[in-house]
């Protein structure tokens, strides 16, 4: 295990990758920092360039980099001006601005990187940690398994994300059977194909995540035209931020604990990890009146959670090749394209690979954190951008980059198709998350549960451990429509 | 845009869903078991639980109880008050798209990004610095690093 770590360091710290790595923490940065440009929406644009790259650790770099740091400078516009850079820095608002208004921007924003930068270390210990545990019961797991997992991933994304367990669902299932159009690469049967040669060999999944995440983020950008009210001067107490978050150090462990668990449970993205942990400090500290009106533990929570979220969504991403999150969907796509194949090899000969994963994560939000806190000052001036200096030069990208897919002008066709989609899921409340899962995911599926039947016939439904991930399963996907329904009852009584 | 139009947009939407399971599992029925298995499976439980998703949406009406206040797991949905503000964006969209096809990429790219943030309120530098920009990026990267094969512009096809 210590020559794979020492070989995934010195894989990261290689001239190239640690070039790629700079570029990666450098534009998450920049996509935290400026509000309506989601981390998911510039991976899906990142990656048709990243599927060209040959070197796995340059790939694990510049991705893993990237999404390491956004939810960091996320945080300057959630204190200085009351919108959250991403989703994962919501809760941050709530303590962050008050503080700002009473001139405490300058403490505010200093707990806020050192509660990040904590949180997202303590995060890579864990995974560490996790590894000796992890090796075994990945190693013990058939097709089977491996299939009614895929299953649970795609019913926790789906109930999980939007308040709508059947419409989250059903989205997911979408996804699977978007996997399925072309040529069924076993028996040759074409697919879902409408006589379209073009639709051969499937849909890539490029286009869907643009069309998904980057377009609909670009139409309610232009379309709310926004100007942020005033923002807020920069203030004293640097120093004492810092302080702050050691004075407050079990709380911060405390909610990185929950991010982590948050990230290790698929469907539960950043945007619920902050709440989670503000909830939880809220619920679990002295003196909860004081939250909401400007309370440094109400910044200290969420941030250090978002942080450490994203090291725990690379436990089931890497052990079992199911993403945590929208983010890391689209970084296993990647990760497939270049030969990296998460599940039991990253455990086992690709090892040094997991430890380069937790190097990036680990150095990267120190460089990030440093950098934020160097140019904090600057930067809160900078923290407005109009949106029509964003709009267009996202959407050249989005196009060029549908169109560097297949080199094919019926791309950019299927990139408005989906766009469309994406936007009708957006407008019609359907969370998106699942569908992306359901496509990644699909194709492994369709294998592992065609293995599990030629195999077992129907006994493999009665192997102990599929039982008990179909128990998984079935209670994931009941308790929030129960839970859902007793509400709904309470609000009919009130 | 009234509630009661947003309601009925929406269950079109779902009905829409249930049709295009329906569809799937009529045509996956005709394919091999290797093939059609997988569509099968989901789409047969997707199909019943669009049922439920459709029941509970025609049973829903604008005075029905708001949904459970929770944590948004989600950013929030586009507003149902900015439609013109969506066609707006939309037609940009469309009219980006048949620039691409009319004129090409490299002459399309900067006309779009000048066009747009100039009429939307940026200044000449910063409009003509954003077209250059995005010229810059395509032109380099793609037509000279990559060398792109371009799809032919609609209107250079008669030279």
């Amino acid at each position: 295990m210590l020559e794979a770590a020492l070989d995934g360091f010195l894989g990261i710290l290689t001239l190239e990758s640690f070039g790629w790595m700079t570029l990666g923490l450098l534009l998450g940065s920049a996509v935290g920092f400026l509000p309506g440009i989601g981390g998911p929406s510039t991976l899906a644009i990142m990656l048709p360039f990243v599927m060209t790259m040959k070197d796995p650790y340059a790939v694990i770099a510049l991705l893993v980099g990237f999404d390491a740091v956004g939810n960091t400078a996320s945080a300057f516009t959630s204190i200085l001006i009351s919108v959250p850079g991403g989703a994962g820095s919501q809760a941050t608002i709530l303590d962050g601005y008050p503080l700002a208004k009473q001139g405490q921007a300058a403490r505010a924003l200093s707990a806020s990187f050192m509660a990040s930068l904590l949180g997202g270390l303590i995060g890579p210990v864990v995974l560490l940690a996790s590894l000796p545990f992890l090796r075994p019961l990945v190693l013990s797991f058939g097709s089977p398994e491996f299939f009614v997992m895929c299953l649970w991933g795609i019913t926790m994304v789906g109930v999980l994300s939007g308040n709508a367990p059947i419409r989250g669902l059903l989205a997911g299932i979408l996804g699977v059977l978007i996997a399925t159009v072309g040529l069924d690469p076993k028996s040759g049967v074409p697919r879902f194909v409408f006589d379209q040669t073009y639709l051969w060999e499937g849909i890539n999944l490029v286009l869907v995540a643009l069309g998904m995440f980057a377009v609909p983020e670009m139409i309610d950008l232009a379309s709310r035209k926004s100007t942020i009210a005033e923002s807020q001067e920069f203030g004293e107490g640097f120093m004492e931020g810092i302080k702050d978050c050691f004075r407050h150090w079990w709380l911060l462990v405390r909610a990185s604990a929950v991010g982590l668990w948050v990230g290790f449970l698929p469907g539960l993205g950043s945007s619920v990890a902050d709440w989670f942990a503000y909830a939880h400090a809220v619920q679990t500290e002295k003196n909860p009146e004081k939250f909401g009106k400007g309370d440094i533990r109400g910044v200290i929570a969420p941030e250090a959670a978002n942080n450490s979220k994203e090291a725990g969504d690379y436990i089931p991403t890497l052990a079992f090749g199911i993403p945590g999150g929208t983010s890391t969907a689209l970084i296993l796509v990647a990760f497939t394209a270049v030969g990296i194949q998460p599940g039991p090899d990253m455990l086992t000969s690709q090892l040094n690979l997991t430890f380069a994963v937790i190097w990036t994560l680990t150095i990267s939000n120190i460089i990030a954190v440093a950098l934020c806190m160097a140019l904090a000052r600057p930067l809160a001036k900078a923290c407005f951008v109009p949106f029509y200096t964003l709009v267009p030069p996202i959407l050249v990208f989005v196009f060029i980059g549908a169109f560097a897919a297949n080199f094919s002008s019926y791309d950019l066709i299927t990139l408005l198709f989906f766009s469309f989609l994406g936007f009708l899921l957006r407008r019609y409340g359907w969370p998106r998350p699942p569908l992306i899962l359901g496509l990644v995911l699909g194709a492994k599926m369709e294998l592992y549960l065609w293995l599990s039947v030629a195999r077992f016939g129907m006994e493999w439904l009665l192997r102990p451990g599929v039982v008990a991930l179909l128990v998984l399963v079935a209670a994931s996907f009941a308790f929030p429509i129960w839970k859902e329904r007793l509400e709904k009852k309470r609000a009919l009584a009130a | 845009m009234s509630q009661d139009s947003l309601i009925l947009e929406k269950r079109l939407f779902s009905l829409f869903i249930f049709l295009v399971l329906i569809g799937a599992v009529f045509v996956a029925s005709q394919w091999t078991l290797r093939a059609s298995i997988i569509v099968l499976l989901l789409g047969g439980v997707g199909i019943v639980l669009a049922i439920f998703q459709l029941v509970s949406e025609f049973k829903s009406t604008s005075e029905s109880p708001p949904a459970p206040a929770g944590i948004a797991f989600e950013t929030p949905q586009v507003k149902s008050d900015s439609r013109w503000g969506n066609l707006e964006i939309w037609s940009w969209i469309l009219g980006f798209y048949v620039g691409i096809l009319l004129v090409g990429f490299l002459i399309a790219v900067p006309l779009f990004v000048l066009v747009y943030s100039k009429i939307y309120g940026a200044g000449w530098p910063v409009s003509l610095g954003l077209s250059l920009f995005c010229w810059g990026f395509v032109y380099g990267i793609f037509d000279q690093l990559m060398h792109v094969p371009w799809p032919r512009a609609f209107l250079f096809s008669f030279f």
